[in-house]
């Protein structure tokens, strides 16, 4: 138990991994999908272990492991989880079971190589989470890429190379400038301590001085805007939910945006603050920008995973916004912030499950398109109950988890800018019409197409991994403190402290 | 009365990888001329037995810096480091040559011959000291690879190749021949450590800076740094693909053992002359070879201006190799090289397992489908295109992280920036060959113009295999270990 308990983090991290190895050697399709489903569902065990031993009341970095990788240049593994990154670890673990389970059925040509590279880049997810230390952080943060590349590329739709290639180098791009801000980062703690090290435990303690501050925020957020994606560079994103296989596009929106919503929390903000003062209103702008552009453009879509996919843009500048409020006294709204993170969240599951109920329809009709639909739900009741729910977390109606995290968000955004406050609610009220418009002309009205009238209701796997999801909506919205309660201390010293940040660690 | 010289047995331990070579190439003359023994598979026999013992030579040579017959012959761990890796290229390109079409042709006395000959060249370049004999070992290997190419197979495309090359590689030994010339005027010795030793005193003579230009741009031409680059493509195209993984990869080992040497302990005064040139050149490298590696549709061309792209990125470390004491340049270097090496012999080994005698210019279609015919060979492909754009985790990133590391610490942020632009546009190519891997459809008949690789054991696959491997535990748990054990070359050269 001990040692479980010392070594749980990189367990965590490279099980998914090692169930991947085995998938890919193993030949038979069979083995892949039972082996990827209990795999994940172990994973998630070992996640809420984690979730169970977590100490609420630290804000220390805890389950921290660290081994020498390249001593001489100061580059360790180091693991370690805070309440900032095990909501989003959770998120991650409880996401792949459904995920595979929705693939269960599925017949898709290569199906094991499919199921393998999906575990190889749960991998990825969760070493980007856990890990402190900025070269270890980004191997994994690109490693990322590789099976996502893969996954849309080869299962995707017609348009698939472009999407993904689009993909990839998007990201590369930014991520190439963000490796060279880290260098620059490193070699100036180097001649101020006269140490290497790439830890972020001690890259927090660097004092630099504001236009080189401003540089290297600049290079990481630049990464972490594409990653996120922030307008205007959000282009590539429509185009690879549109192209990826439906998993491919859950896993995308649930877990990966929020890669680059995390870095903000865990690298730009507490790396650069003094930058911070003077990006922040730029955030804010390029975040209401997208907030009201990703909602106007979701609202004209006319394929069902493109609407779904701009309200992500839309989406994710809220929680952009929450997470740099900055208040009067110079600290960060810590409802802001909170916010930002159960909004990160929320949109994980709400919009996990909208992807995967575009998903259930795609599969028996071929077609995407609004138009095509009408009706449904008195021909797909269950179908039509799951919908709801998750377009109700996804609006923020009182009651789900999405209000908790919208009602957050503005109510930080107003203290530090009522201006802004009022210009992002405004995405919350089209936000309504939207995807009020998608379940209107899914669900209701007469059944136009006579192919729609002998649709079948939800299989029982089907309803297997979206009830999980639609319960979840709904109790993120009545028990959110079960959820905040191990993230407050983390949020309370990351708003307060920002300005001088650092990371304890637990029992050291 | 002719009198043999008498050296002491160190000097033999350091001599012995030559003097096997050049022992082996006088063998493997004679069976040209003896019809009994002209046999391939005798001629197989000598040039990689030879090679081998080399090798084993190579491996027992002493690390501490020694130097013999005033300094033509030097020992330590520089010299033991290009040495090894250039003697294990051989043998590894010598072994895959057997399972290759060509093989017929390679394994001719006269040409297995001249290779021993230009090997030993390469070695004497690498373990030399004195600016004559390492010219003469630059010239050893230039002219035997010139005919190398040319003579193999007599078709006109591979005779164009070799001309081209023998013009544009005469006109780079001439200038750098001159600028030696210059240096020495200038320095008043032909040693290459006194040489560099010497230029403070003279660095602002004009006929030092004009040597140290003319120098610069000789080292250009042979790592084909742009604008010097144009011999690349052809050569890199018209050769047997066997021999141009061999090209692509000793000529910039020894290129490099030598500029380690001249400019990692040059004076901080030359550093006037040299910065601003290997700025502009190792920019411009990085810009033109990976934009001109877009639109080639021929992998060979391809991977020549990649190649061109990767000398860029070495040339950055170079810059940034002024600080003094600094080994990290140094051994950003070394590492870039040997994963460069062990890439490119991996992805030409790709294309020599593929190729037929029918189709010997492979372009990017055909590997169209290539993940359903072999999927193994595909893999290993995809990860020596991943390494080479820099991604982990392969051992390409962690050669680029050290690039950039020692870069940024000489405050060389624009020479990053440009490195960063170019790497973005190499993902682009290098994940087409993927694309077309995976996600194209097959092309043409089941076997369609390429060679389906055969399920046996063949060194072809052993060598992916290796490389594949090493690409990966150099990208994660070996670079430390890598690191250290190329500290003891770097100091040996680092700045005072």
């Amino acid at each position: 138990m001990e040692w479980f308990n010392s070594h749980i983090l990189s367990i965590l991290t490279f099980f998914p991994l090692l169930v991947s190895a085995a998938i890919f050697l193993v030949p038979g399709e069979n083995f892949a999908r039972t082996a990827a489903l209990g795999g994940s569902i172990l994973t998630f065990l070992f996640s809420l272990h984690v979730w169970h031993y977590f100490d609420p009341a630290s804000a220390k970095l805890q389950f921290v492991e660290s081994y020498i990788w390249m001593q001489e240049f100061g580059v360790r593994a180091i693991f370690g989880i805070d309440g900032i990154s095990l909501l989003l670890v959770m998120l991650t673990t409880a996401l792949m079971p459904l995920v595979l389970l929705s693939l269960w059925n599925s017949h898709y040509k290569h199906l094991r190589q499919y199921i393998g590279l999906i575990m190889a880049l749960q991998t990825g997810m969760i070493g980007a989470l856990v890990a402190v230390d900025l070269v270890f952080f980004y191997v994994f943060w690109e490693a990322m890429l590789i099976p996502m590349y893969f996954i849309i590329g080869i299962w995707g739709g017609a348009r698939r190379i472009y999407a993904t290639t689009k993909f990839i180098l998007y990201t590369v791009v930014g991520s190439l400038l963000m490796l060279a801000a880290a260098i620059a980062l490193y070699l100036n703690y180097y001649r101020q301590t006269g140490i290497y090290s790439t830890s972020l435990l001690d890259l927090y303690s660097v004092s630099l001085d504001p236009r080189t501050q401003m540089w290297m925020f600049a290079a990481f957020a630049l990464a972490f805007a594409i990653k996120v994606p922030m307008w205007p560079f959000h282009t590539w994103l429509p185009d690879a939910h549109v192209e990826a296989p439906t998993a491919g596009s859950v896993i995308l929106a649930g877990v990966l945006l929020k890669m680059g919503t995390y870095g903000f929390l865990r690298f730009a903000i507490p790396l650069f603050p003094l930058a911070l003062q003077t990006f922040a209103p730029v955030l804010i702008f390029l975040g209401i920008v997208g907030i009201i552009y990703g909602a106007l453009t979701a609202w004209v879509q006319k394929d069902a995973k493109k609407l779904v996919a701009y309200s992500s843009v839309s989406h994710l500048g809220f929680v952009v916004i929450g997470s740099v409020a900055i208040l009067a006294d110079g600290t960060l709204s810590s409802e802001g912030l909170t916010g930002a993170l159960y909004q990160m969240i929320n949109h994980g599951v709400s919009t996990g499950a909208l992807f995967l109920l575009v998903g259930v329809i795609y599969e028996r009709r071929h077609t995407r398109m609004l138009a095509d639909f009408g009706g449904l739900a008195s021909v797909m009741p269950w179908f039509a109950v799951m919908l709801i729910v998750a377009t109700l977390g996804s609006v923020g109606l009182p009651g789900t988890g999405g209000f908790v995290g919208e009602f957050l968000i503005l109510l930080g955004t107003f203290q530090a800018s009522p201006l802004a406050g009022v210009l992002a609610a405004t995405g919350v009220l089209l936000g309504a019409i939207y995807m009020l418009t998608l379940c209107r002309q899914i669900l209701f009205g007469p059944v136009k197409h006579e192919e729609n009238k002998s649709l079948k209701d939800l299989t029982p796997i089907e309803f297997a991994y979206l009830a999980p999801l639609a319960i979840l909506v709904i109790v993120m919205g009545i028990f959110p403190d079960f959820f905040l309660n191990k993230t407050r201390a983390s949020i309370d010293h990351l708003a307060r402290n920002y300005k001088s940040y650092s990371l304890g660690v637990e029992g050291h | 009365m002719f009198s043999f010289p008498v050296f002491d047995s160190a000097f033999y331990l350091v001599a012995a990888p030559v003097l096997i070579l050049v022992a082996g190439s006088l063998v493997a003359l004679m069976q040209s001329v003896f019809k009994p023994i002209s046999g391939q598979g005798a001629v197989e026999l000598v040039t990689t037995g030879s090679i081998a013992a080399a090798l084993l030579a190579g491996l027992a040579m002493p690390g501490s810096l020694q130097d013999f017959v005033a300094g033509a012959l030097l020992s330590g761990a520089l010299s033991r480091f290009g040495v090894i890796l250039i003697l294990a290229v051989a043998l590894v390109v010598c072994l895959m040559m057997r399972e290759h079409h060509i093989a017929k042709a390679f394994f001719r006395g006269e040409v297995a011959s001249i290779f021993l000959m230009l090997l030993s060249g390469m070695l004497v370049m690498v373990a030399s000291d004195d600016v004559v004999t390492l010219f003469v070992g630059l010239e050893l290997a230039s002219i035997g690879l010139y005919v190398v190419l040319g003579y193999i197979q007599p078709n006109r495309r591979s005779q164009e190749g070799a001309i081209k090359y023998f013009i544009l590689g005469s006109v780079g030994a001439a200038i750098l021949l001159f600028g030696f010339a210059l240096l020495y005027a200038a320095c008043g010795t032909l040693r290459l450590s006194e040489m560099v030793a010497a230029l403070p005193a003279v660095a602002n003579h004009g006929w030092a800076q004009l040597g140290g230009m003319l120098v610069l741009a000789g080292i250009g031409f042979k790592m084909a740094l742009v604008p010097f680059h144009m011999w690349a493509p052809d050569a890199y195209e018209s050769a047997p693909t066997g021999i141009t993984a061999f090209m692509a990869t000793t000529v910039k080992v020894m290129v490099l053992v030598v500029a380690l040497r001249m400019f990692t302990a040059a004076a901080v005064s030359m550093d006037d002359v040299w910065q601003p040139g290997f700025i502009v050149l190792a920019a411009l490298s990085m810009i033109v070879g990976n934009v001109m590696a877009l639109v080639q549709t021929n992998l060979k061309r391809m991977l020549a201006y990649s190649s061109i792209a990767h000398s860029g990125y070495m040339a950055v470390a170079i810059v940034a190799l002024s600080a003094a004491g600094a080994t990290l340049p140094v051994r950003a270097i070394l590492f870039y090289l040997l994963t460069y090496v062990i890439v490119s012999l991996g992805a030409f080994g790709v294309l020599m397992a593929l190729e037929t005698a029918e189709n010997d210019q492979l372009t990017v279609d055909d590997l169209s489908g290539l993940s359903k015919k072999s999927p193994w060979v595909a893999l290993a492909l995809t990860v020596f295109m991943f390494s080479f754009g820099g991604m982990p985790p392969t051992a390409g990133f962690i050669g680029k992280f050290f690039v950039f590391n020692a870069a940024l610490n000489n405050h060389l942020y624009g020479l990053v920036v440009v490195g960063v632009i170019g790497s973005s546009i190499s993902l682009f190519y290098y994940l087409r060959l993927v694309v077309r891997m995976y996600m194209g459809e097959s092309a043409g008949a089941p076997f369609g113009a390429i060679r389906p690789v055969s399920r046996i054991f063949s060194v072809n696959s052993g060598v992916m295999a290796f490389a594949v491997i090493a690409t990966i535990l150099l990208g994660t748990v070996l670079p430390g270990v890598a690191m250290e054990r190329l500290n003891r070359a770097a100091t040996e050269v680092a700045r005072k």
